[in-house]
């Protein structure tokens, strides 16, 4: 178990933050998380945003309304301590790192893993990156991944030019296909299944597809 | 750390001997992963959930020593569970070299850790000796499995069974026995799932009775001395896990030989830490869930 010092929690809307803490020796590999404490005994996992090589640990964080850890981390101030468990997971975007190609789909704050990927290898850069949020105020470091040429954004519940309006899975279309690439799916439920789903049904093997949900729809959220 | 032989031990509360098993072979040789699960069941026996080590994440370099050992005292078998397995980052390497030498069994959520290194698990069908899944799927009932597994997680384990199956491995499930019920019709509502899985009507389902969280202490009647031999016979004996299995438990940066796979909550079922030493001790059935095994039989075992 690690304790870890905050350092910033920073609001981009009501609901949605960064949270910063300080490193300490936690080693990672791009795609990790790890499950964080209230100040009780509850911990739910939380997807490291930050690169490999950063002095610091960076969270996307959605606060869901009454919830146990999320609206608790939410209320924390620079100082605070925040227990952590070390750094574990399935969902290994940086394997790609052995010369994969590689596609990345996000919606919300399931963009974190891949913002971590992309900033352990920055010259390591996935053939499209897809992200879907509701409205532009939503994105998660929106002109870090605007400078990678091939980023689609999708906002579902906004109108605003040079961006796709609509969700996610409306520019399904853009992917390439092949046997040799590896596609990345993380976020919402729905978002997972239907793409898995457009995948298989154009050939992509099981095997070449990767998922992590963090969020459901149906869910009062 | 060594059972101790303290006379509370050793003795029930009513100061009888406490019933025991002497160890007979070893067939089975169970690894536990580590308690990181995807999943936080409330039931999880083992109180798994994301990122908890209470058991921790076993190496390779050390199954890869109890693998050795246990081939040395004769093992027919090894089996793994968690935690999810699939969540131990050197799970699939264990599981390789495990194979080179027995078949092996493992316990497994099948959803996304799993699913998400299928790719790397298929390629095992081709090793020397066979490799048997078995699926967690609590009810027959996908809303039921689902209010404690979260959303949409059996239909993923159906599916990730099914793919298994037909990626040519042996599959099974284990399902959660609930009290007074009609256990040939609880299996039988399964029929509709496995057939929309693809995988044979007649799939071997493991029942479970209720196990209780780890450290608890329900109620149940001690097993004395002579209960074992007045009502068990030595054949009986012989079917209880711990006479012919072990299974390893990393705590602490140390790993364990523990009498069976039900007991790793409680220090004194952690027998040594070598097969050799670990197989002479007795067992005594002072553990709440060897009860479990002393009135219904409880194995996880599915026989060689
Ligand atoms: C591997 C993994 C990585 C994750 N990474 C992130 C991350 O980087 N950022 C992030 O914001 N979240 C992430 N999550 C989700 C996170 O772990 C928690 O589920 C979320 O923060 C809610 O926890 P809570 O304790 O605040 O709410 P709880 O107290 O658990 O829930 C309160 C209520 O909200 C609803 N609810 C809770 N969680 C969910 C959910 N996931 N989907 C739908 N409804 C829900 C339920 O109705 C519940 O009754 C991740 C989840 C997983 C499995
Ligand atoms: S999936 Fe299994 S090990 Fe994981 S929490 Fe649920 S019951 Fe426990």
């Amino acid at each position: 178990m690690n304790t870890l010092t905050v350092l910033n929690v920073i609001f981009i809307t009501d609901e949605l933050f960064e949270l910063q803490v300080e490193r300490g020796d936690v080693q990672f590999e791009p795609g990790a998380c790890v499950a964080l404490f209230n100040n009780g005994d509850e911990s739910r996992p939380y997807s490291i945003a930050a690169g490999s090589e950063e002095d610091i640990l960076r969270f996307l964080i959605r606060r869901v309304p009454n919830g146990l850890v999320s609206d608790w981390l939410a209320q924390r101030k620079p100082g605070d301590l925040v227990q952590a468990s070390a750094p574990f997971g399935w969902f290994r975007p940086g394997r790609s790192v052995n010369g994969e190609r590689s596609i990345f789909i996000a919606t919300g704050t399931g963009i974190a893993p891949f913002l971590s990927y992309l900033r352990s290898y920055p010259l390591q850069i996935p053939e499209l990156c897809l992200y879907g949020v509701r409205r532009l105020e939503e994105g998660f470091n929106l002109k870090e991944l605007q400078n990678l040429y091939n980023f689609r954004l999708a906002l579902s519940q906004e109108e605003v030019s040079s961006h796709f309006h609509g969700r996610v899975t409306g520019l399904l279309e853009l992917i390439p296909l092949a046997t040799d690439i590896h596609y990345y799916l993380c976020g919402l439920d729905t978002m997972i299944d239907e793409t898995s789903k457009w995948l298989e049904d154009h050939g992509v093997a099981y095997t070449q597809i990767h998922r992590e949900i963090f969020f459901y729809e149906d869910a009062t959220l | 750390m060594k059972m101790q032989r303290s006379d509370e031990w050793l003795n029930t509360s009513q100061n009888e001997p406490r019933g025991y098993i002497q160890p007979q072979k070893l067939d089975e040789l169970w690894f536990h992963t580590g308690t990181n699960c995807n999943l936080r069941c409330p039931f999880c026996f083992e109180g798994s959930k994301p990122g908890d080590n209470r058991i921790e994440f076993l190496t390779l370099k050390e199954a890869r020593g109890f693998i050795d050992e246990a081939l040395e005292l004769g093992v027919k078998k090894f089996s793994f569970t968690g935690g999810e397995p699939f969540v131990n980052p050197e799970f699939i390497q264990i599981l390789d070299y495990a194979l080179e030498h027995r078949p092996c069994l493992v316990l497994t959520n099948a959803t996304e850790p799993l699913m998400n290194q299928i790719g790397e698990v298929l390629p095992l069908r081709d090793k020397p000796n066979p490799l048997n899944f078995r699926v967690s799927l609590d009810h027959p009932d996908p809303v039921k499995h689902d209010e404690s597994r979260g959303r949409g997680n059996f239909r993923k384990a159906l599916d990730t069974l099914g793919r298994l199956h037909r990626g040519g491995f042996g599959v099974s499930i284990a399902r959660q026995m609930l009290t007074d019920e009609d256990s040939d019709t609880v299996d039988q509502a399964y029929a509709p799932y496995f057939e929309n899985a693809g995988v044979p009507a007649n799939l071997l389902i493991i029942k479970f009775p209720e196990f209780h969280l780890p450290g608890s202490l329900p109620q149940v009647a001690e097993i004395t001395e002579s209960c074992m031999t007045r009502f068990i016979s030595p054949e009986q004996r012989a079917t209880f896990m711990c006479s012919f299995s072990k299974m390893i438990v990393k705590k602490n940066g140390q790993c364990g030989v523990y009498a069976c796979t039900l007991v790793d909550d409680v220090e004194n079922y952690d027998l040594g830490n070598t097969l050799h030493d670990a197989m002479k001790q007795r067992v005594l059935l002072g553990h709440h869930r060897c009860y479990s095994c002393f009135a219904g039989g409880a194995s996880c075992s599915e026989g060689s």
